[in-house]
C-alpha cells in the first residue's frame, strides 16, 4: 500500500518526501476536523447528564 | 510472492489502524480539551465584557477594575466596595435570604448563550467556567450547560448545571472533591450567587431525573427553596452512573459590593 503510493508520487525522492509529509498532514487535519469530532460522540464521555441531553416531557 | 503482498498489506494495514487509535486517544485526551479551554475562556471574557459594558451606562464611570485582586479572571464589572447599586431591579437584596422574598425574574436565554459564570474554590482557585443555556453535545463543548425548564440561577427550584467529567476540558473532574459546606459561586453580572454544598456527592442512574426536579428526589431537602444541582458522568471514563451535588443558596451580593467571601480566601 505505502510502497503503492511511494512509487506513483512524481518527482525524486526528497520531492517524494516532501509530497508525503504533506499527504500526513493534509489527513491528519481531516481526521483531527471531520472525522474525529465526528466519531468522539460514539464513545461515552458525553453522557453527563440524567435526561439523555433532552429536555423531558413529563 | 503472493504470501508476501498479503503479509505486506496486512502488515501495514495494522500500522495503519494503530495510528489512528493512537491519534483519536490524542484528540479526545488532548485536543477537545485544548479547543474546550479556549472556548469557554472565550465565553468567560465576552460575558464579562457584556457586562462592563452594559453596567457603564448606569452609572459606573470610567477606570474600571482598577483595584481588582491580581491573578484572576475579573468577577463582573467593577468590584467597587461601598457603591450602591441604584439601578438595581428592585426587589433583590444583599446579604443572606432564606427564601420567601421575590428574586427578579431571570431573562430566559437563547439556546446556547453563556449567561453566568460559575466559581468553585474547591476545585482551584483558577477554576472558572461559562455556564450557557441547555446541556445539548455542542452546547457542553464550550462549558457547563445549564437544563432547560430547570429554575433559574437564584431562582426558587433547582438551578440544575451538566458539566464534562473527562474530555472538553474536564471541567467536573474533581466534582468528587466537593465535601457538605463547599462553596459554589455563581455570577451573572449583577449579583454574587453562593451556593453551600450539602452532603457528599450522590450516585444515581443515568435516567434518574428526579434529582433535577424542584425539590430534588434523594437529596434530603424537604420543602422548596433555592437548590443547584451539579450533574456529570460516573465512573469518571464511563456513563454507567451519574454523579450528583447538591447545594442551597446561602448568600447572594450585589457585585458592585465585591466578591463574596468564599472567592477571597
Amino acid at each position: 500500500m505505502y510502497g503503492w503510493i511511494w512509487r506513483h508520487l512524481p518527482g525524486n525522492a526528497w520531492v517524494r518526501a516532501l509530497i508525503s509529509l504533506l499527504l500526513v498532514l493534509a489527513i491528519v487535519y481531516a481526521l483531527f476536523q471531520y472525522v474525529f469530532p465526528w466519531a468522539e460522540p460514539l464513545l461515552p464521555f458525553n453522557d453527563v447528564t440524567v435526561d439523555n441531553g433532552m429536555a423531558v416531557n413529563r | 510472492m503472493g504470501a508476501r503482498l498479503v503479509v505486506r498489506t496486512l502488515s501495514e494495514l495494522c500500522v495503519t489502524i494503530g495510528t489512528l487509535i493512537v491519534l483519536l486517544v490524542v484528540y479526545v485526551l488532548y485536543w477537545t480539551g485544548v479547543r474546550a479551554d479556549r472556548a469557554m475562556d472565550g465565553e468567560v471574557d465576552r460575558l464579562h465584557e457584556q457586562w462592563s459594558t452594559v453596567a457603564q451606562p448606569a452609572g459606573q464611570s470610567a477606570g474600571q477594575s482598577a483595584g481588582q485582586p491580581a491573578g484572576r479572571p475579573t468577577g463582573g464589572p467593577t468590584s467597587r466596595p461601598g457603591e450602591r447599586p441604584a439601578e438595581r431591579p428592585g426587589g433583590q437584596q444583599a446579604g443572606r435570604q432564606s427564601g420567601g422574598e421575590t428574586v427578579p425574574q431571570q431573562p430566559s436565554h437563547a439556546p446556547g448563550a453563556s449567561f453566568a459564570v460559575m466559581y468553585i474554590p474547591r476545585l482551584g482557585s483558577g477554576w472558572a467556567k461559562p455556564v450557557l443555556q441547555g446541556t445539548g453535545t455542542d452546547v457542553l463543548k464550550r462549558g457547563l450547560g445549564h437544563y432547560d425548564r430547570t429554575a433559574g440561577l437564584g431562582e426558587t427550584g433547582n438551578f440544575a448545571v451538566a458539566g464534562h467529567r473527562r474530555t472538553y476540558g474536564d471541567p467536573f473532574k474533581d466534582l468528587p472533591e466537593l465535601r457538605s459546606g463547599d462553596a459554589v459561586v455563581l455570577t451573572d453580572g449583577t449579583t454574587w450567587f453562593t451556593y453551600r454544598v450539602d452532603g457528599a456527592p450522590y450516585r444515581t442512574r443515568p435516567d434518574d431525573i428526579g434529582v433535577i426536579d424542584p425539590v430534588p428526589a434523594g437529596s434530603g431537602f424537604r420543602g422548596p427553596g433555592r437548590y443547584l444541582t451539579l450533574t456529570t458522568c460516573e465512573p469518571e471514563w464511563g456513563h454507567s452512573h451519574r454523579l450528583i451535588v447538591w447545594a442551597h443558596l446561602d448568600a447572594t451580593r450585589p457585585v458592585t459590593e465585591g466578591k463574596p467571601r468564599a472567592l477571597l480566601s
